[in-house]
């Protein structure tokens, strides 16, 4: 089991941006998870929480290990449709370690002020701008108003 | 409302602002001896400290936790998501901060969440704000479950309106689902686009709805802002709008007199020999054990920290833990459990829009119906959607799928998601509890919580209904997809049951006044004390209650003041 002292090295990097584009592709001329060089960001975030880093480490770990992968030459040297294979082996193998894996992808990725733009989210923090709602309007009302009361007495 | 100046000053414990504690009592400090010394300065304490204040007591609490400088809630910052993913979960394990004790959930389908600070788990609330029913006190009599209430709900009818006032209701009466409401302090929160559309599909099926009840202020209110629907309400709201007690109870009742301890974790109640209170140990700041002396003690730690409070309160006038000659104390532990049924409806967008879970309730299904194979019922709350992280992530649902489906899952959900929250009816049940864990501690050394619970026949087969007819609403508002979670674990948001009251004190452990029947100095306030839990978020009638005892107190107990 690798523990979450584990120094991240150049190999994992590589590896990781393959990962995260596999995880989150490109969307038409929009670069992935990986392409988007979000590798650092999110190693950053798994160093501030713990939890966050021993998925990543534990992914990164079984995914070296991996016999495809190894019998191949490494992970690298899959096609995409036998990359995609064993990362499906390691989300069987470890459920919970590879949730948190994606869970550190998907809030590196989604916490991206390009990727903001792209999916029509305000771009900034929900405060202290907020948001508009029409105002309030009572006529909304006239049918459920019209309901007898239907509450059930108590004695 | 009157606002103490509460200058900010550096934490160094967490390195973030503050409100400091002791400027907060400045010209003022603890006196010797307490009137009523309260444990817990949540949504139930700080009701009692404020009228009691108001009463002419002195009135002294003790917060593990500390105040909370609104400026700082994490929906400034541009990794709100984040942060209240981790720092600012609702739930203490995953939070994790030195004021919160751990909870031992590994036997309990659902996860109790909380929170410590000045303001409770109401700075995490999400402010819904419904009444009980009357049917609710008389459960008994009605359907020949669980117990009837020791009181009534007109009984509790005035308190609920103080409450309203204090906290700052917005809504409007007239809902046909309860008895007539007095006006409310403000109109209702605009329905948003989601919430026109679901009134328009219930109206269509013959169902009830009702835009909801909420401590959200719709305009201006007692100094503080109106919302400006930015959202993640259960984050925190930096402009006040959202009533959490740190911003209405407390000011007032500190301009009354009455004196917070923060950092003040209570190891003990203390007792004399004759089993009264006098007073309690806490370890401040600083890990020492210090004692404040008081003439009465008024507990509102919730439904999970009171029993742990109670059992860890052992004396030889309690040798089973304090107040539970009755072997009640943590037992009957009621949640409320929640299903979480969602459409996706294509020809809607953004309903990030508005406070999360402020828009309307339906109450078709509330009350027991003998042709459906359940008793008693449940409620429904409808939520927004959130934001790109959270819907990204799942929530209460499968997170958007990975590899090719993604961008196609992710669009389908962001900004078109409409929730339905089942909200259930739990009976009560013995075995299902709050006790002390043997091997986990909180950062004092205190055993930790350990919340066993299982999800009874009855619930499951409500929630399971619940599901189905959300699936059905959802369809007729247009959604193409529906994605459901028949029991939502990380749902603990209501923590009732686990020091129960009744007339009878081999049945319960408090009275109607919420005064033990052990000992006529020490109240229990909070949920605990819920006899059963009717099928609505239970703020509102805790707080109601705790008045009800302030008053209880103010009129009855003068032997209590010093
Ligand atoms: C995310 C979230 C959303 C919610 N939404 C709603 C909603 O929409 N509507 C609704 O009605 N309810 C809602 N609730 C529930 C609501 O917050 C609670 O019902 C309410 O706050 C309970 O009040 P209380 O006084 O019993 O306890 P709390 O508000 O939890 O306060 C208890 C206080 O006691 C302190 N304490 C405990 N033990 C000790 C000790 N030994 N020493 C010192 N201090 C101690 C704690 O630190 C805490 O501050 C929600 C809760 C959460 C977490
Ligand atoms: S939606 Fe309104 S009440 Fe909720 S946090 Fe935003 S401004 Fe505050």
């Amino acid at each position: 089991m690798p523990t979450s002292d584990r120094q991240i090295t150049h190999t994992d990097r590589v590896l990781l941006a393959r990962v995260m584009d596999l995880i989150i592709p490109s969307d038409g001329d929009f670069p992935g998870a990986g392409g988007l060089e979000l590798a650092k960001d999110l190693e950053r975030a798994s160093q501030r929480y713990g939890r966050l880093r021993s998925g990543l480490l534990s992914v990164l770990d079984a995914l070296s290990l991996d016999i495809a992968s190894r019998i191949e030459g490494g992970f690298a040297a899959l096609d995409e449709e036998r990359q995609i294979a064993s990362l499906k082996t390691v989300e069987a193998d470890l459920p919970d370690q590879f949730a948190v894996f994606v869970e550190l992808i998907y809030e590196t990725y989604y916490t991206d002020d390009r990727v903001h733009s792209r999916i029509g989210w305000a771009g900034r923090p929900p405060q202290p701008e907020g948001f508009d709602l029409e105002p309030w309007d009572p006529s909304i009302l006239e049918t459920a108003r019209k309901r007898e009361p239907f509450w059930r007495g108590a004695s | 409302m009157i606002e103490p100046p509460i200058p900010e000053i550096q934490d160094e414990q967490n390195s973030q602002t503050v409100i400091a504690p002791e400027i907060v009592t400045e010209g003022q400090s603890p006196p010797d001896v307490a009137d009523v010394l309260i444990v817990g300065a949540g949504a139930s304490g700080a009701a009692v400290a404020w009228r009691l204040a108001q009463a002419g007591f002195s009135v002294v609490c003790l917060e593990q936790g500390r105040w909370i400088n609104p400026a700082l809630y994490p929906t400034k910052d541009r990794n709100w998501e984040i942060l209240g993913r981790h720092e600012w979960n609702w739930d203490p394990n995953k939070r994790g901060r030195p004021e919160d004790y751990p909870v031992n959930d590994s036997e309990s389908a659902i996860t109790p969440l909380m929170f410590a600070a000045v303001g409770g788990s109401t700075i995490h609330w999400t402010a819904h704000a419904p009444r009980l029913h009357p049917s609710d006190f008389r459960v008994k009599s009605l359907d020949g479950v669980a117990d009837d209430w020791p009181f009534t709900y007109e009984d509790l009818e005035p308190y609920y309106d103080l409450n309203d006032l204090m906290m700052g209701c917005s809504g409007i009466s007239g809902d046909p689902a309860g008895p007539p409401r007095s006006p409310r302090p403000m109109p209702p929160v605009p329905l948003g686009e989601d919430g026109k559309r679901m009134a328009a599909a219930f109206e269509r099926l013959d169902w009830h709805w009702w835009p909801s009840d909420n401590y959200i202020n719709s305009v201006a209110y007692q100094g503080r802002d109106a919302c400006n629907y930015c959202g993640p309400v259960g984050f925190g709201c930096t402009r006040k709008a959202k009533s959490s007690t740190d911003v209405t109870y407390w000011p007032e009742a500190i301009r009354l007199g009455a004196v917070v301890k923060t950092h003040a974790r209570v190891s003990e109640i203390t007792v004399g020999s004759d089993g009264r209170a006098t007073g309690a140990n806490y370890f401040d700041r600083d890990g020492a054990i210090q004692h404040q002396a008081a003439r009465s003690v008024v507990v509102a730690g919730n439904g999970v920290g009171t029993p742990r409070l109670l059992l860890m309160s052992k004396s030889d006038a309690h040798p089973n833990g304090l107040v539970n000659s009755s072997g009640l104390v943590g037992k009957n532990l009621m949640f409320h459990p929640y299903s979480i049924t969602s459409g996706l409806i294509p020809d809607l967008s953004e309903t990030w829009k508005g406070p999360m879970g402020n828009i309307l309730m339906c109450q078709e299904f509330y009350e027991t119906d003998s042709r459906r194979d359940f008793v008693r019922g449940y409620a429904y709350q409808l939520n927004r959607g959130t934001g790109p992280l959270a819907t990204a992530l799942g929530g209460p649902h499968e997170p958007v799928q990975w590899g090719a489906r993604h961008h196609e899952d992710f669009a389908e959900r962001f900004g078109h998601i409409v929730t339905m929250a089942g909200i259930g009816e739990d009976l009560p049940e013995e075995h299902n509890t709050v006790t002390l864990d043997k091997q986990l501690t909180d950062g004092n050394g205190l055993p930790a919580p350990k919340v066993t619970y299982t999800l009874s026949d009855n619930s499951r087969r409500l929630m399971d209904h619940s599901v189905k007819m959300a699936t059905r609403v959802l369809e007729e508002a247009g959604a193409t997809r529906v994605m459901a979670n028949p029991l939502l674990r990380a749902g603990g948001w209501h923590l009732m049951g686990t020091a129960r009251m009744g007339d009878d004190p081999e049945r319960s452990v408090v009275n109607q006044w919420c005064q033990a029947h052990d000992a006529d100095n020490i109240f229990i306030v909070d949920g605990s004390v819920f006899v059963t839990a009717g099928a609505v978020n239970p703020t509102p009638t805790l707080q109601a209650i705790a008045l009800r005892a302030a008053d209880y107190i103010a009129h009855e107990r003068d032997d209590l003041k010093g």
